[in-house]
């Protein structure tokens, strides 16, 4: 039970306080209810471009990482199609310093024409370095246009095309910042070696004068039911093929994500899984074979991607995954392997939280959803998944008509 | 407008490492040490077995990490496919590597499956069977992994940096070759584990809320195997360093280039490491570095450039490492060595330097915050046979070093006549 006291501040920001001293730090996360999904099709990357220039320094704290560095603390950021999340671990002592920091960048980013041409600047070389000059690294830039058609969870966050980055526009960023940045929109949370009065006393401090904005109502054109395959062939430098699959599910509050988060784990979770016992050892066509959700808040998709083994036809391997898939909606899992996903879950959940950064970011994320305390109940939600309810699952989304298909094949020399 | 201002910011408290100790040490009754770390409040063991069987023991390449990796492929008692769904029943974490100087299997259980838990780490560390299909498997792998390794210009950078400083006739600069995985095979592996994976070659730490709950399980499934454990004994290594200047090595079809600029550095126990440690994150160890400000900050050219001062047994290196759009390739290296050419000519401004130390103090405690992380910290104390309170030691230079000394380390080993200036990238 992790447990944990809340309060709201009356310009919306919501605060969320859990006490552990059997640690000397403290982690603030304060996640923004904006992400990728909240562009405009045609400047994309704008959510992660964003996020550089939130360490780019105020009028009051010129560089924002000075202040972090002297109080002994970390601190980093993500961002992704659904938020945009900021955190800073240091000594309990300091944890005003952290407050100070993130409710002075919430309120006065100075946002100067000559740094964002610099974090444009970076940003490109990281759109490099992570999408384009890694073998494999494109696949998700293709994905995403594939299974998606209407949905902004076409882009991923780096944005559509790196020209979309090159060309984003001050005004368009100063835009960004008004509308998602305000504290009606935000969620904070500080775990660790703090009691909670001490925690809201110093949010009301910080934050309580900055000015509500009202809250965005986000009108999402909702992706259409997919009616029929999709697929790509692209060749590149790479030595061995991968197989990329894509199913369209249902998003994060349903039931179908936790029926679908232990579906993935018999499938894949671990040695003993399906994929690695009969597609990598037995059958030998992949030399890796994998099945994950996509984890978004709107409705995702559970993504099959495997390295084909040389020599492997691409066809044959297709032929393999979708028996195996056709199987689970077909025979309900063995009572065994469900145990086993179940005891798998249980040590990974316990070892995430561990760490008092994990669970501040946990707490912030579930508050999101609707309430902080679906990081307890959430266990009964696993717990209780039966193997009908995984079969009829996996009958209803793994259908030929609901499938994306990457055949991601070397160039032939 | 800016009510921010109209308060005054927080103080500052200095931060300070926190409690260093080096945690108790007990032994099984034939002399294995085992190491408990009992802090925290989640009930979860982590029970690590560190075994004297690194690349340094091996004399044929890759059978280290291959003897390591085939560990779980099947035992004496199980196949693989039986053994990992044992293991996976528990749901206990099994994580095992081999690195260039040990190797070893980290468990992760709750208490109520340590008994289990234990039997197999004991079975795939002690009895592995090395079968022929799974070994064939493995190295099929490894060789589709190593193809794609060939690709990333920072693998190929950083394999001919070591190459450069070490020589390639000994593991530290040894690069792997489509061959070596031809030489290789279950006999080499079977003949390395004999030698090496034995009770008298390891230790053991376990650490979580009650760690003393493991003694009587770890006494029971390991403290029984004959022979005394002793000290480990390291070979000499014969290094063999090349003459300083440019390598390039293509990367065809790269978008960026990775630079490595590299010096030969010093072991831990010299008496300027922890200084050194010191200067290289005043250059590139922390997001306000110089190298950060003016690189990325200032000028855009990459996602991110790092500096880092290391020592194996043996052998001391200093690095500086980047990826940039191959354009910028020949400006960034010139303005690295601006950066390096500056801080041994002026002495560090105080408040930088104390932006620096706060900043390791805090990065310190956080490596003694919780048990399972300092596991992984103290690991790297026993397997260096580094004084038991090297970190006390260390804050204790940290604290007390000038802005003279750190000019005079810069001058002593960032020499840029001494660099090796390696680039990976298009022509």
């Amino acid at each position: 039970m992790i447990e944990f006291e809340r309060h709201t501040l009356t310009n919306g920001l919501k605060v969320i306080a859990h006490h552990d001293d059997s640690t000397p730090m403290v982690t603030t996360d304060l996640l923004y209810d904006a992400g990728a999904r909240d562009e405009d099709p045609a400047a994309t990357g704008m959510a992660h471009l964003f996020e550089h220039l939130m360490f780019e320094g105020t009028d009051n704290i010129p560089v924002f990482d000075t202040p972090v560095m002297l109080a002994g603390g970390e601190n980093n950021a993500f961002t992704n199609n659904d938020i945009t999340n900021y955190y800073i671990t240091l000594p309990a002592d300091n944890l005003e310093t952290a407050l100070w920091l993130e409710a002075d960048r919430m309120k006065n980013l100075n946002l100067s024409e000559e740094r964002l041409i610099t974090q444009k600047s970076v940003v490109a070389e990281e759109f490099r370095q992570r999408y384009l000059n890694q073998p494999y690294g494109d696949i998700h830039l293709l994905l995403r246009p594939l299974a998606y058609k209407v949905h902004p969870y076409r882009w991923p966050a780096i944005g559509m095309d790196i020209s979309h980055i090159e060309n984003a526009a001050g005004s368009l960023i100063r835009e960004f910042h008004r509308r998602h940045y305000n504290p009606s929109n935000a969620i904070l949370c500080v775990a660790g070696s703090a009691k909670p009065e001490r925690v809201f006393m110093m949010a009301e401090k910080w934050f309580g004068d900055i000015s509500p904005s009202e809250k965005i109502c986000r009108r999402l054109p909702p992706e259409p039911a997919q009616d029929a395959r999709r697929e790509m062939t692209v060749s590149r430098n790479v030595p061995s093929a991968q197989l990329i699959m894509a199913f369209h599910t249902a998003g994060r509050d349903s039931s179908a994500f936790y029926i679908l988060d232990l579906l993935t784990d018999i499938l894949a979770g671990s040695d003993s899984g399906r994929f690695p016992g009969i597609l990598v050892r037995k059958k030998e066509l992949f030399s890796e074979a994998d099945i994950y959700l996509s984890g978004e808040i709107d409705p995702g998709l559970v993504i099959f991607s495997g390295k084909l083994m040389n020599g492997t036809d691409i066809s044959k391997a297709e032929e393999a995954v979708i028996d195996e898939l056709n199987r689970v909606a077909q025979e309900p899992v063995s009572a065994a392997e469900l145990d086993k996903a179940r005891n798998r879950y249980e040590s990974i959940r316990l070892m995430s939280y561990m760490n008092p950064g994990n669970k501040a970011f946990a707490l912030a994320f579930h508050e999101l959803l609707g309430d902080a305390n679906g990081i307890n109940t959430e266990i009964e939600k696993y717990m209780s998944v039966t193997a009908a309810e995984i079969m009829n699952e996996a009958s209803e989304t793994f259908l030929p008509e609901n499938c994306s298909i990457i055949y991601y094949l070397p160039e032939k020399k | 407008m800016n009510s921010t201002g109209t308060k005054h910011p927080p103080e500052i408290i200095t931060p300070s490492a926190g409690i260093i100790d080096f945690p108790e040490m007990t032994r099984l009754s034939n002399g294995i040490p085992i190491y408990l770390i009992g802090k925290g409040t989640v009930d979860l063991l982590r029970i690590e077995f560190v075994l004297n069987a690194g690349q340094v023991m091996e004399k044929i390449h890759l059978a280290a990490s291959t003897t390591n990796a085939m560990l779980t492929e099947g035992t004496v008692l199980h196949d693989a496919m039986t053994l990992n769904d044992l293991i996976d029943r528990t749901g206990a974490i099994f994580n095992h590597n081999a690195d260039k100087d040990s190797a070893s299997l980290v468990t992760v259980t709750l208490p109520r499956k340590l008994d289990e838990v234990m039997a197999l780490a004991a079975e795939v560390l002690f009895h592995p069977s090395f079968p022929a299909n799974e070994f064939r498997m493995l190295i099929e792998k490894r060789i589709q992994a190593f193809l794609i390794s060939r690709q990333r210009t920072s693998v190929i950078a950083r394999e001919e940096f070591y190459r450069a400083l070490c020589g390639d006739s000994n593991p530290y600069g040894r690069i792997t070759a489509i061959k070596d995985y031809q030489v290789i095979s279950t006999g080499t592996l079977s003949e390395f584990h004999s030698l090496w994976y034995r009770p008298d070659n390891m230790y053991i730490t376990v650490a979580g809320r009650e760690p003393q709950q493991a003694i009587d399980l770890l006494e029971k499934y390991f403290g029984s195997f004959s022979g005394q454990w002793h000290e480990p004994e390291y070979p000499c290594i014969k290094f063999k360093t090349a003459e300083p200047g440019r390598i390039f090595r293509e990367v065809s079809n790269s978008v960026q280039s990775t630079i490595r600029l590299g010096w030969k550095g010093i072991t831990r126990d010299h008496p300027d490491y922890h200084g050194l440690q010191v200067a290289s994150t005043i250059l590139g160890g922390y997001f306000g570095s110089r190298l950060m400000r003016n690189i990325r900050e200032d000028k855009g050219y990459t996602y991110g450039i790092h500096s880092l001062a290391g020592s194996f047994h043996g052998m001391g290196f200093i690095t500086v490492v980047t990826e940039v759009a191959s354009q910028y390739r020949e400006d960034a290296l010139s303005e690295i060595k601006k950066e390096i050419a500056e801080l041994a000519i002026h002495p560090v401004p105080p408040e930088e330097l104390r932006i620096v130390k706060n900043h390791i103090m805090g990065e310190t405690a956080r490596m003694f915050d919780g048990p399972f992380t300092i596991a992984e910290t103290i690991r790297s104390i026993i397997d260096y046979d580094t004084d038991h309170d090297y970190f006390t030691q260390f804050v204790r230079r940290v604290e007390t070093i000038t802005p003279d000394e750190i000019k005079k380390l810069f001058h002593e080993y960032f020499k840029i006549e001494d660099a090796f200036e390696i680039i990976a990238g298009t022509l």
